[in-house]
């Protein structure tokens, strides 16, 4: 997976107070569509917005949840950026481990239940696959971008990103279940302007993949 | 109605220990109750002693108890977990309660790609792959192929279970990959049932403690143990899985349980069956709604019968597909099978063989979480020469209907 952005923070808090000052005050919506071969909508769709430009850092406020219900990860795909902590709390009556050994966070819970943990802080861009020791099926994502601007698409397939500043961007639509030609993403670039705001459409030659887990049954078992 | 309430006492004793359990150290329980209405033609079961090839004969219609069920999954550290899977049968069990399964497993953290997993007790071998639900249950009828029939009848892994798996799907792979190698012993009993009646179809799945066969049986020498053993040797299975992200499962099995048939015992009067099989099958679930599901085993099975050295030869094959639209599950399954003697060394004997096929229609629809309920029509047409030892006829058209209900905790 590319992620082009590079957070200039190595530059210290002078250069990026330059650089803030440099960058146009202009900000811009992008809404992004992403749709089927029939042109329907496709929800769930990951969207991100990264600028090709340098700009100042924009640094995560929130910390985003990862819970585990009925056997699953809820949701089970998350898109955050770089430096976000995710909490994974355990609603199910069963305990879990959770675990990641991805390039980008690697990571072990060892077996609890309910919120025992603080949030695990996610410091490096990439996909971070997150599964659960005792039940294999249990399969999570988080994205992690340096990139502010991101989003999912709705049922309808749109996504709205806010607060753009005027500049080139690299869009880039995920699923992990997206089955296109170059595989699981798609890319594109995209300038936006002053004035109004920017769209763009992602044409998804292929279905999404059917999900066919049964791991929101607990009376489905590993034999 | 008397096995009935026995049945359901049983299940509130083991709701009462689970929950006991449960409330002790976290865990994951479950339970279930099957009561079935009855409708069969079939000839005596081997349950009775007969030949028949399904578990409810035209003595055993109307209101059955099929099961009741409990198992308990904990852990006792970390990375050890355990689960005890009990059950109780509503016809001919020989203890009220007993296990199916007992086992530990060992599954450490993965820190990379690799990860090892131990098990150690008494679990099923990685065989089936329509027997999905807790307790070892197919997910798609009430009664299983041939297939899995038998191997929920006659045989056990009393021993270790080593596997590797390679989780490609957490470094962003489609497949994920495992190979595996068990070791165990107390088998030994494993080809006698196939030798004497061949292949069945029904849900009855041997207990740890339990016996099978009938005491009255006139074709199955004697009940006798699941671990009925001989010189107890160590005997192994060999296994590969493969799988592609949600979609699809393969698995293959190679099984020897090395049992030495000169170990038999007057004493004991259990002969060693030396059982030896290749099993292969393959999952495929293309959408949402459908699975297609194949499995293929092959193998013989050898003892001193009767003091004459007698190998039988046995083969069976299913295809099954299933739809499922929200609470509702359909499923069409056609069975094929067959078991040869070869060579007959005794002389004047006949030929012990069998062959035949079978069709299964199910229609499942769930209630709510807690109640199910499921049609099963099965109909088995087999040839089994051993028939003629009873004064039956070789070939036979067997046919059940049942009507299940299933309340599950």
């Amino acid at each position: 997976m590319r992620l082009p952005y590079r957070n200039i923070s190595r530059f210290g808090s002078l250069g990026a107070l330059l650089i803030s000052l440099l960058q146009p005050l202009a900000a811009a919506e992008l809404t992004v569509s992403v749709v089927d071969a029939g042109g329907h909508g496709v929800g769930g769709i990951v969207v991100i917005a990264e600028p090709e430009f340098a700009m100042a850092a924009k640094h995560p406020v929130r910390t985003a949840i990862m819970d585990q219900q009925n056997m699953q990860f809820v949701p089970n795909i998350v898109v955050i950026q770089t430096g976000t902590g995710v909490e994974f709390p355990n609603s199910d009556q069963i305990e879990h481990q959770v675990y990641s050994f991805s390039a980008a966070k690697s990571f072990k819970l060892s077996l609890y239940a309910g919120h025992k943990y603080p949030p695990v802080v996610f410091d490096r861009a990439g996909l971070v696959v997150v599964g659960c020791n005792i039940h294999d099926h249990m399969v999570g994502y988080i994205y992690v971008t340096d990139s502010p601007y991101f989003g999912r698409s709705n049922e309808s397939g749109q996504v709205s990103l806010h607060d753009l500043p005027v500049g080139n961007y690299r869009l880039t639509a995920w699923h992990p279940r997206m089955q296109e030609p170059g595989g699981s993403s798609l890319q594109m670039t995209l300038a936006v302007g002053e004035g109004a705001g920017a769209s763009a459409v992602f044409h998804l030659a292929q279905p999404l993949r059917p999900s066919t887990e049964h791991s929101g049954d607990k009376r489905w078992a590993d034999y | 109605m008397g096995r009935l309430l026995i049945g359901l006492a049983a299940l509130a004793l083991l709701a009462l220990l689970a929950a006991t359990a449960a409330s002790a150290a976290p865990g994951d329980f479950d339970a279930s109750a099957d009561v079935l209405a009855v409708s069969s033609n079939g000839t005596p079961s081997f349950l009775d002693g007969g030949l028949g090839e399904l578990r409810f004969d035209d003595n055993h219609q109307g209101l059955q108890l099929d099961n009741v069920r409990a198992g308990y999954h904990g852990e006792v550290a970390d990375i050890v977990h355990f689960t005890v899977e009990a059950i109780s049968y509503g016809d001919r069990q020989s203890n009220p309660v007993d296990l199916t399964q007992a086992f530990a497993e060992i599954r450490p953290f993965p820190n990379g790609p690799w990860r090892s997993r131990w098990k150690l007790g008494a679990f099923y071998a990685p065989i089936s792959l329509e027997n999905r639900l807790q307790g070892w249950r197919s997910a798609y009828s009430m009664s299983p192929s041939a297939i899995n029939t038998w191997v929920g009848e006659e045989l056990r892994t009393f021993g270790a279970e080593y596997d590797l798996d390679w989780l490609g799907r957490q470094r962003g792979h489609d497949w994920e990959l495992g190979v595996g190698a068990s070791v165990y012993s107390w088998n030994e009993s494993a080809g006698e049932l196939m030798q004497q009646r061949g292949w069945a179809i029904h849900d009855r799945q041997a207990t740890l403690f339990g016996k099978i066969g009938g005491a009255t049986s006139v074709a199955v020498y004697d009940e006798r143990l699941l671990t009925a053993a001989g010189a107890a040797r160590a005997g192994y299975y060999l296994d590969g899985t493969a799988k592609y992200l949600d979609t699809l499962e393969l698995r293959a099995l190679h099984y020897d349980n090395r049992a030495d048939p000169n170990a038999y015992s007057d004493a004991n009067y259990n002969w060693p069956w030396h059982t030896q099989f290749n099993s292969a099958g393959v999952r495929w679930t293309p959408s949402t709604h459908w699975t297609l599901i194949s499995q293929w085993l092959a193998g013989s099975t050898c003892s001193f019968a009767e003091y004459y050295y007698d190998c039988w030869n046995f083969a069976a094959e299913f295809l099954l597909a299933s739809w499922q639209r929200g609470p509702d599950r359909l499923t069409a399954r056609y069975d094929r099978f067959d078991m040869d003697q070869t060579p007959v060394s005794e002389p004047g004997a006949f030929n012990y063989n069998q062959n035949g096929h079978a069709w299964t229609f199910a229609y499942q629809r769930e209630i709510n979480r807690y109640c199910s309920v499921a049609l099963e029509l099965l109909q088995i047409d087999t040839s089994l020469s051993p028939r003629l030892e009873i004064g039956e006829p070789v070939a036979a058209a067997e046919r059940e209907l049942e009507l299940a209900l299933r309340l599950q905790l």
